[in-house]
């Protein structure tokens, strides 16, 4: 399960625009008119929240795909994020809210976010393998409860409400239109910036940690520096989702960072794939249809709409079973038995 | 007193041996892997190191590079007494090796390798910024790819290589960031007769002051490349000379040569 | 313990200083500075026990998950899922035959068996792939929840202990002095102090079986060197179901005592998973020593947590683990 880079051949000599496929465009361009024919719901409750879940779960990607480090914290560094901009900005509690200007909140609230991701993430890389995996758990567990038990800083069980975007240049970023562009737009910038930087040197050496500690470790790299900032980076993108995904519901609570969203973050990213940062959203906009549609999907099978997370688990189960690199290594399965000669097996060219 | 050390330092990196191995020995609790080995490799020499398997050539190597002390001995890298500097240190003065075993990044590209390889011993590895295409660590990456003749498989990934294009990319990483002596481990095993002379072509090939330690076990291969060749049996050093001296001793015939090694 | 009193002279002296101020304030007479400090003594005392009986709940459920780690390096996230399973067959068979003691075989055999299906099913199948068996039994503790979820309901159950075992007992302890100085002696449920003493045998039973048995010196060989064990000719496959059997119906008899002690509910699961995990993260991985340790640690932190600073009860858990992490991340006992 690792993410695998195929580079574009480099003496490709046209211009970088001309090398992008026409499925890429034809994408875009769906995705920048869908408004022009969604209701307000498609926009804002499937589209809006798809993106700011794979873009949670792309800050997964990257640390699983690229780092081999499987992370359960990154909806708690989401909703940390979230938290800050609620105490650090306005919402209903304004015994605890700051209400400082949007541009010192946001800023503020990311920053803290990758602090606390760094200490964390220091941490959790002191130990390797399934272990990142159940201390990152126990650290998710162990913010859910503080939040919901402190009551001067995070208010306790019943959190913030009434956490608004600014309405900067006079929009109303919480409308269904705007949200839409809103969250697009920081779910492209998440998802070119990860394409970016695993082709960086940090990223680079980011995948040869992966792939071999001990030789990085020998040609001069710091095993451990380089793991830890990937939980910084990985929770700067995780910050801005978390930060979207409060504007969305307009609330922050315990239940955003639950141990079960934890999880569900997990299960996006891995049903998606941990490949390739196309994985991730992939696996949202799957969850969103699932969580939205299901209910009727369950009633119809006559098993009641409660029986959801029945649902979810078992396509989890089915996945992880029989395609561990998710739908994207299905995609790929797919692709090369196509290509492959039904008599000789040899590979189509 | 000061002064006289830096005198003698200076004069020493003009003059000094590539690498200097004084009585060193390795233990393993009661097992004497080495004993006693003193190996003197002047600037740009080349040599082989021969000797049937468990005579303590590997072990020679990862007391060399660092990766455990010698029990005994010196070890000196230039005129620098390098016995207790760790890996790095020693990757940073020059040293450099290839493994037996495949230590690739199976996940990444072969150019991806060898450039981690060259920006290893450089500065900003946290960059975040992409290297440009004229990017000097990157021009030095292809063309190190070019010399080990992967030109054609450079952004083909690792797990896709075949298994002498991996023992090539070996030697790429190895040949990274201006190498001054490079200790190779068995480069030929496992190639095929082409690969084997492609290999020799690109170690004849390598510049004239790069020197390197060889074990192989293909003879054919060792005294083709080498100018110098120390045999060893048992962790001791038996006999030193010159590849057709070594060739023509009736002793080494005896151990070596006759157990099954047949060359030509 | 001597070389660790070598090795680490100021520990030693740091741990018997605390060990003697404890047991100071569990058997002296408070005096009274003391008790406008910090509160009545029988407080402290009550938190002191039900500390002690849940680490001995908490050992219950987390040996099985470290012995199971220990020996196969699997990591089972629905471990949690088995102790609840646990919980309500130990519910229904006390419910309905009305022997409580019956329902420690009857839930160790079944939560057992489903091990044993874990274990060939899942487990072998993936043996050295890591991330995917994590992956796979975060699946099925998803959905075995949920179909909990729908055999059980969301009710709040509670097993009953037979009429010998419940209501209190008098102990020996001391919590104050009357005026007239006659001592009062404090109350305990029968039933607590029972099934500690109870969880203390299995422990070291373990740690004997372990220890002194043929098969343990196997085991134990298996975790320090699987390939040895495969190659002396064990069978080794055998042992592995083996295992694995029994610490899932390990975490089946927690679930028991979990159901006597506090209730079965929905959510159970993730709070005993999460428990175990702290405990062997605190105690190290794979020792059973070190989830002792670790469970009466993480049970008296979070008892006395709850009496002395209700807020941050659950912090201090994790507070502990992060020191543990930051200075010993092999755990308190874990080798290494």
């Amino acid at each position: 399960m690792v993410a695998i880079d195929r580079p574009a051949p480099r003496e490709d000599s046209r211009m970088w625009i001309e090398k992008i496929p026409a499925a890429y465009w034809a994408l875009v361009v769906i995705l920048l008119v869908i408004p022009s024919f969604a209701s307000d719901f498609v926009m804002f409750q499937i589209f809006g929240w798809t993106f700011i879940l794979g873009l949670i779960a792309l800050s997964l990607m990257f640390l699983g795909g690229y780092g081999g480090m499987v992370s359960l914290a990154q909806m708690t560094f989401a909703g940390f994020a979230g938290y800050m901009v609620a105490i650090l900005g306005a919402s209903a509690i304004d015994t605890i809210s700051q209400g400082w200007p949007w541009w010192v909140v946001i800023p503020l609230a990311l920053i803290l976010t990758v602090i606390f991701a760094t200490a964390v993430g220091w941490l959790a890389v002191r130990t390797e393998g399934i272990y990142t995996i159940m201390i990152t758990l126990a650290i998710a567990a162990a913010f859910f409860y503080f939040t919901r038990q402190n009551y001067d800083v995070f208010n306790g069980f019943q959190g913030f409400n009434s956490v608004l975007p600014p309405r900067l240049f006079g929009v109303d970023w919480r409308g269904p239109e705007a949200f839409y562009y809103l969250t697009l737009f920081w779910a492209a910038a998440g998802y070119f910036a990860v394409l970016y930087v695993a082709r960086a040197p940090f990223g680079l050496a980011l995948q040869g940690v992966r792939d071999n500690p001990r030789r990085m470790a020998a040609l001069g790299y710091s095993v451990t520096a380089h793991r830890v900032a990937a939980y910084s980076f990985a929770a700067l993108l995780a910050g801005i989702g978390g930060i979207l995904l409060t504007w969305q519901s307009a609330q922050i609570s315990p239940g955003t960072v639950a141990i079960q969203p934890a999880i569900d973050i997990l299960v996006i990213a891995v049903v998606g794939g941990l490949r390739h940062p196309i994985g991730p959203f992939i696996g949202a906009f799957l969850y969103v249809l699932l969580k939205t549609f299901a209910v009727d999907v369950l009633v119809a099978l006559g098993l009641g709409g409660e029986r959801f997370n029945l649902l979810i688990g078992l396509g989890f189960l089915v996945i992880v079973f029989f395609s561990p690199d998710g739908i994207l290594g299905l995609w790929e399965k797919l692709r090369a038995s196509r290509n492959r000669d039904p008599l000789t097996g040899r590979e189509r060219h | 007193m000061a002064r006289g050390t830096v005198t003698q330092r200076l004069a020493a990196t003009g003059t000094a041996n590539a690498l200097e191995l004084r009585n060193v020995s390795k233990k393993f609790g009661a097992l004497e892997a080495l004993g006693d080995i003193n190996i003197t490799v002047k600037p740009g020499e080349r040599r082989a190191v021969l000797g049937s398997n468990g005579a303590g050539k590997t072990t020679l190597f990862n007391c060399i590079t660092g990766d455990f002390p010698p029990t005994t001995g010196a070890i000196r890298f230039f005129g620098e007494d390098v016995t207790t500097f760790p890996e790095q240190e020693r990757i940073r003065r020059g040293l450099r090796r290839t493994y037996q075993i495949s230590l690739l990044f199976h996940g990444l590209s072969v150019l991806d390798n060898v450039y981690l390889a060259c920006r290893g011993v450089s500065r900003g590895r946290f960059s975040m910024i992409r290297p440009r295409r004229n990017d000097a660590l990157m021009q030095s990456a292809e063309d190190l790819v070019r010399v080990v003749h992967l030109e054609d498989a450079k952004d083909t990934l690792v797990s896709d290589l075949s298994y002498g294009q991996q023992r090539q990319l070996e030697i790429a990483m190895a040949l990274s960031g201006a190498p001054r002596f490079i200790l190779f481990d068995e480069p030929a095993a496992g190639l095929s007769p082409t690969e084997r002379r492609e290999l020799v072509e690109i170690l004849t090939g390598l510049p004239s002051h790069v020197g390197y330690i060889i074990i192989e076990h293909d003879m054919d291969v060792a005294l083709r490349v080498s100018e110098q060749v120390t045999m060893m049996h048992n962790g001791r050093i038996f006999k030193e000379g010159k590849p057709a001296e070594i060739e023509d001793d009736p002793e080494v015939q005896a151990l070596y040569l006759g157990g099954g090694h047949g060359h030509g | 313990m001597r070389a660790f009193a070598r090795r680490h002279p100021v520990w030693t002296g740091i741990i018997a200083l605390a060990a003697a101020v404890a047991l100071w304030l569990i058997f002296a007479v408070w005096p009274d500075g003391l008790e406008d400090a910090i509160g009545r003594k029988k407080v402290f005392l009550n938190a002191f026990f039900n500390g002690i009986t849940l680490g001995g709940l908490y050992f219950l459920v987390a040996s099985g998950f470290t012995l199971i780690f220990g020996l196969m390096r699997n990591v089972n996230l629905a471990h949690g899922s088995l102790y609840l399973l646990g919980g309500y067959i130990g519910y229904y068979v006390a419910d309905s035959t009305g022997y409580w003691l019956l329902a420690f075989p009857v839930a160790f055999v079944v939560v057992g068996f489903f091990g044993i299906l874990l274990q060939m099913l899942v487990f072998r199948r993936m043996e050295g792939e890591d991330l995917r068996q994590t992956l796979v039994t975060i699946g099925i503790s998803i959905v075995v929840a949920d179909l909990m979820l729908w055999g059980f309901g969301g009710d709040f159950y509670n097993i009953n202990p037979p009429e010998w075992l419940s209501g209190p007992m008098d102990t020996f302890f001391v919590t104050a002095v009357k005026s007239n100085g006659e001592a009062v002696y404090m109350k305990y449920p029968m039933v607590r102090i029972v099934i500690f003493a109870a969880s203390v045998v299995v422990g070291v039973a373990m740690w004997l079986a372990l220890n002194r048995t043929r098969i343990g010196m196997m085991i134990r060989a298996g975790v320090d060197d699987r390939d040895m064990l495969s190659a002396t000719g064990a069978r080794i496959q055998l042992v592995f179901v083996g295992v694995f059997a029994f610490g899932a119906g390990l975490a089946g008899i927690a679930g028991v005592v979990g159901g006597t002690f506090q209730t079965i509910a929905p959510g159970e699961d993730i709070r005993f998973l999460l428990a175990s995990l702290v405990v062997v993260i605190v105690g190290g991985m794979g020792s059973i020593p070190g989830a002792a340790l670790g469970a009466l640690l993480i049970g008296l932190a979070e008892q006395f947590g709850s009496v002395y600073f209700p807020t941050y009860a659950v912090v201090l858990t994790f507070l502990i683990m992060v020191t543990v992490l930051a200075f010993r991340p092999q755990g308190l006992m874990g080798q290494g």
